[in-house]
């Protein structure tokens, strides 16, 4: 029955090639443009780790003293003192955790044909890979032991070790960062990440480190951070040591916790942390906070879809909307034109709901032929946004859930809309029809 | 004269298209108006002036990994060699660069710190005594640094005692105007207002104070190190791509890169809003177009089953213009109507945005301006169809179907 109801839709959409071209093209058209918004947002908000980001939890500590106010929304600073992430690092609990700042150096090797350049750099404590489900493609982490004596080790990109040493195993390799020399320790795959969710610092969308260091060489190289550091009292930091023992803040700090008594015992911890530090004069106010957010949450809380993204959204639906009206304009005119031959199909038999079904069918295969344009419409669409903005390089692009929900959305948006001039086409009294012809 | 009941009456008759036509025109109404804004507001944002010769300045890094030279003498012996070319107008070392959306700010204060004082956020930059001609800004009120006033050192605890600040800082510090001259506090440390410039953007053309800077004379250089260049109009693009080797020639341990010009910073930091600004009009134009494409056919739709009505009444006696005037009267009650809900639609949209997102008030003249725009867009959509019927012969009304 369903493909007699099809060949029907192709035959009535042959009849009236004009307004049936039309109503596709309104379709495709809304389709084309919501999809466009809808993707960029849909990247945008991804979970970029579905299995872990309900257990990888930020640590935000209100370090100031009462009567300071930060931007947030909540008023707290979105990253650690030093000192704080060190202590938090040291903690018993819980067993895996991470301190990292961003920071850069000038990378060459022995060789006249790589020229020094500019490498982006990570210094971390060694639970970052498993922690972010990173492997390796050589080698591995370094050892605690390595992290906590500051060894001069480093773990390169997939795509350095490709620059450096032409993809070939270089565990045990020297490369140098700025004047001092390193051994390459580890070498992980290419990282494909949309938002660089574990620092959202400096840019959500923008490409991971290609240098893994030890954190502990912070310290013990003098190492200034690329990512920001923000004060919220005057301080004289005008010594690399004044900085360490500062209460400025610039360390990310990230702890694995996989289920709530985790959370709630280092949320306990926290506190208890807290108080013993106010002892030492540390955060002097009335109230002890501190807030851990899941990966999703921290991209929430840091904006991480920008106003702009939300409104194209909104508009768009609204656009569809219009598309949508524009369609039930059309179709009640396309079947209401058709009401002598209904009345013919009713006089020999057929009964409403076969009348209402089969023109359901045939709004829906307007729907699907509507969907499939949109998309390329909405591949135009990406192409242009990308072309306009490369920041926006990996986010504009359709995944497959995109791809699928662009046919869907259009036929159900069709079905809405065709449901009502359906239902009145099914009403239709034979009698009349059959007396006129 | 006016037929506006019988009119009225007709479309009570076929009550869903118009009210279809009517939704159509008040969700077009509300997204075209306050699109409009956005967009608006977006084009005075790109648009604005920076107080920079944007196209005939450029930047890059100098990162230094060497160890057997003092960076402070190199970058000296590097500005010598940058100003000396032909088609260098200036150049200098400029701890961050304007528009680029990367640098440092502070609160500047009436009062040394730990006092509280009035104090104001402002960005500033450690440049020597070419950075003003080397931004090529406007000094009104005061002098340039002189070249004992430039601190260069490797000891943290000296400090500069002079500062050149934008027009706007000034003002903020001192709404009276005698801000020339006084003294305004870095942290602790006090500063001299011996120049001021008209016009200087910061790093950051979204801050809450985006044209607040300051211009402190102190150079202590470390290893990654920004240099800034004006050259000659049009002599830009050749100087850039030397630069790298010129620099490389003076001193060889050392990475040169970033080198880009100051309007493809800004372009770059602007960019999301110039594709929020191209969306927005890619979004509305499609949007009117399709409006006036459902107006259009809609009216076809009625026309055609209208056809015998319409030429009774030919045959009637009607003229032509009758017919035409008919159909534009009914499209403009249905408009009418339409607008009138798109008016608060828009006002409640407007409100919406601007109580979830950091978005102005959309002032009424952009609703009554897309309101126009939309009725002449209906009317010029209906026109056509219209003349159509106009055409339609009596003797039609003599024939059965």
């Amino acid at each position: 029955m369903l493909l007699h109801y099809l060949d029907l839709s192709w035959r009535s959409f042959k009849r009236t090639p004009l307004v049936s071209m039309l109503m596709v093209l309104a379709i495709a058209i809304g389709i084309g443009v919501t999809m466009t918004s809808l993707s960029v947002y849909h990247m945008m908000s991804a979970d970029p780790i579905p299995e872990k980001s309900n257990q990888l939890y930020t640590v935000q500590l209100q370090i100031m003293d009462d009567g300071n106010t930060w931007w947030t929304k909540d008023n707290l600073p979105s990253q650690l003192t030093y000192q704080d992430a060190v202590n938090l690092q040291n903690a018993p609990i819980p067993e895996h955790k991470i301190a990292m700042m961003r920071s850069g150096f000038s990378v060459h090797i022995d060789s006249d044909i790589i020229k020094p350049f500019i490498g982006e750099a990570r210094l971390t404590t060694p639970d970052f890979f498993s922690l972010f489900n990173l492997s390796f493609i050589y080698g591995g982490s370094w050892s605690s032991q390595q992290e906590q004596t500051a060894a001069s080790v480093v773990v390169i990109s997939e795509k350095l070790n490709d620059k450096l040493f032409a993809g070939k195993n270089s565990v045990g390799k020297v490369i140098y960062l700025d004047d001092l020399s390193y051994e390459v320790v580890g070498v992980i795959a290419h990282w494909q990440l949309t938002t660089k969710y574990y620092d959202l610092n400096n840019g959500a969308f923008n490409e991971p480190e290609e240098l893994f260091l030890p954190f502990s060489l912070v310290k013990a190289n003098e190492v200034v951070t690329w990512g920001n550091t923000n004060g919220w009292k005057h301080e004289n930091t005008r010594t690399f040591a004044d900085k360490l023992q500062s209460e400025k803040v610039w360390i990310q700090f990230w702890a694995l916790l996989s289920d709530a008594k985790q959370k709630q015992a280092y949320a306990d911890y926290l506190l208890a942390y807290m108080q013993e530090q106010q002892k030492l004069g540390r955060f002097k106010r009335k109230v002890l906070e501190y807030k851990l957010r899941d990966v999703n949450q921290w991209m929430q809380y840091n904006n991480v879809v920008s106003e702009d993204n939300k409104i194209l959204v909104g508009l768009s639906f609204m656009f569809l909307a219009v598309c949508l009206a524009n369609i039930l304009g059309l179709l009640l005119a396309k079947f209401l034109r058709r009401a002598p031959e209904v009345g013919v199909r009713r006089a020999l038999g057929a009964s409403k709901r076969q009348v209402f079904l089969q023109h359901l069918v045939e709004v829906a295969m307007l729907g699907a032929l509507g969907g499939l344009l949109g998309i390329v419409i909405a591949q135009v669409g990406l192409l242009a946004v990308r072309q306009s903005y490369s920041y926006y390089e990996s986010l504009a692009t359709m995944d497959i859930t995109m791809l699928l929900s662009a046919p869907i959305i259009a036929i159900t948006t069709c079905i809405v809309a065709g449901l009502y001039p359906a239902w009145l086409v099914c009403k239709t009294n034979p009698a009349i029809y059959l007396k006129s012809q | 004269m006016l037929e506006i009941k019988p009119i009225f009456h007709a479309l009570c008759r076929s009550k869903v298209g118009a009210i279809l036509l009517l939704i159509q025109i008040a969700i077009t109404t509300a997204i075209v108006s306050n699109a409009a804004f956005i967009i608006q507001d977006r084009v005075a944002f790109l648009n604005q002036d920076t107080g920079y010769p944007e196209h005939d300045i450029f930047k890059f890094n100098v990162m230094t990994f060497g160890q057997d030279v003092d960076i402070n003498q190199q970058i000296e012996l590097d500005e010598t060699m940058l100003r000396s070319l032909p088609e260098v107008i200036d150049a200098a070392m400029s701890s961050s660069i304007p528009l680029s959306g990367g640098g440092s700010a502070s609160d500047f204060s009436l009062k040394p710190a730990p006092q509280e004082g009035l104090s104001v956020r402002t960005a500033y930059f450690f440049i020597d005594d070419h950075g003003i001609n080397t931004y090529g800004v406007n000094l009104v009120m005061g002098r340039n640094f002189s070249e004992d006033e430039v601190l260069v050192t490797n000891n943290v605890d000296k400090r500069p005692s002079v500062t050149i600040v934008s027009q706007t800082l000034l003002n903020e510090l001192f709404p009276k105007g005698n801000g020339l001259g006084q003294t305004i506090y870095f942290g602790e440390t006090p500063l001299k207002v011996i120049g001021v410039v008209e016009k200087m953007m910061s790093p950051w053309l979204k801050d809450s104070r985006p044209d607040n800077l300051a211009f402190i004379p102190y150079i202590n250089a470390k290893s990654l190190a920004q240099f800034v260049v004006r050259t000659k109009p049009d002599q830009r693009d050749a100087v850039m791509k030397e630069v790298e080797n010129l620099m490389l020639k003076n001193y060889s341990k050392r990475v040169i890169n970033n080198i880009k010009g100051l309007d493809e910073l800004k372009n770059q930091y602007v960019a999301a809003d110039k594709l929020m600004m191209r969306m927005l009009i890619v979004l509305i134009t499609i949007l009117v177009l399709v409006t006036a494409l459902g107006i259009f056919g809609l009216t076809l739709f009625n026309i055609s089953k209208r056809t015998k009505q319409i030429g009774t009444r030919r045959a009637l006696g009607a003229r032509k213009s009758a017919i035409i005037y008919y159909f534009l009267v009914e499209n403009a009650m249905i408009c009418g109507v339409g607008l009138i809900l798109g008016c608060i639609a828009a006002l409640l949209l407007g409100q919406l945005l601007m109580q979830h997102f950091s978005i102005a008030a959309l002032p009424p003249s952009y609703i009554a301006g897309t309101a126009i725009m939309v009725f002449v867009m209906s009317l010029l959509a209906v026109f056509g169809p219209a003349k159509r019927a106009a055409n339609i012969s009596p003797s039609i009304a003599t024939r059965t179907i």
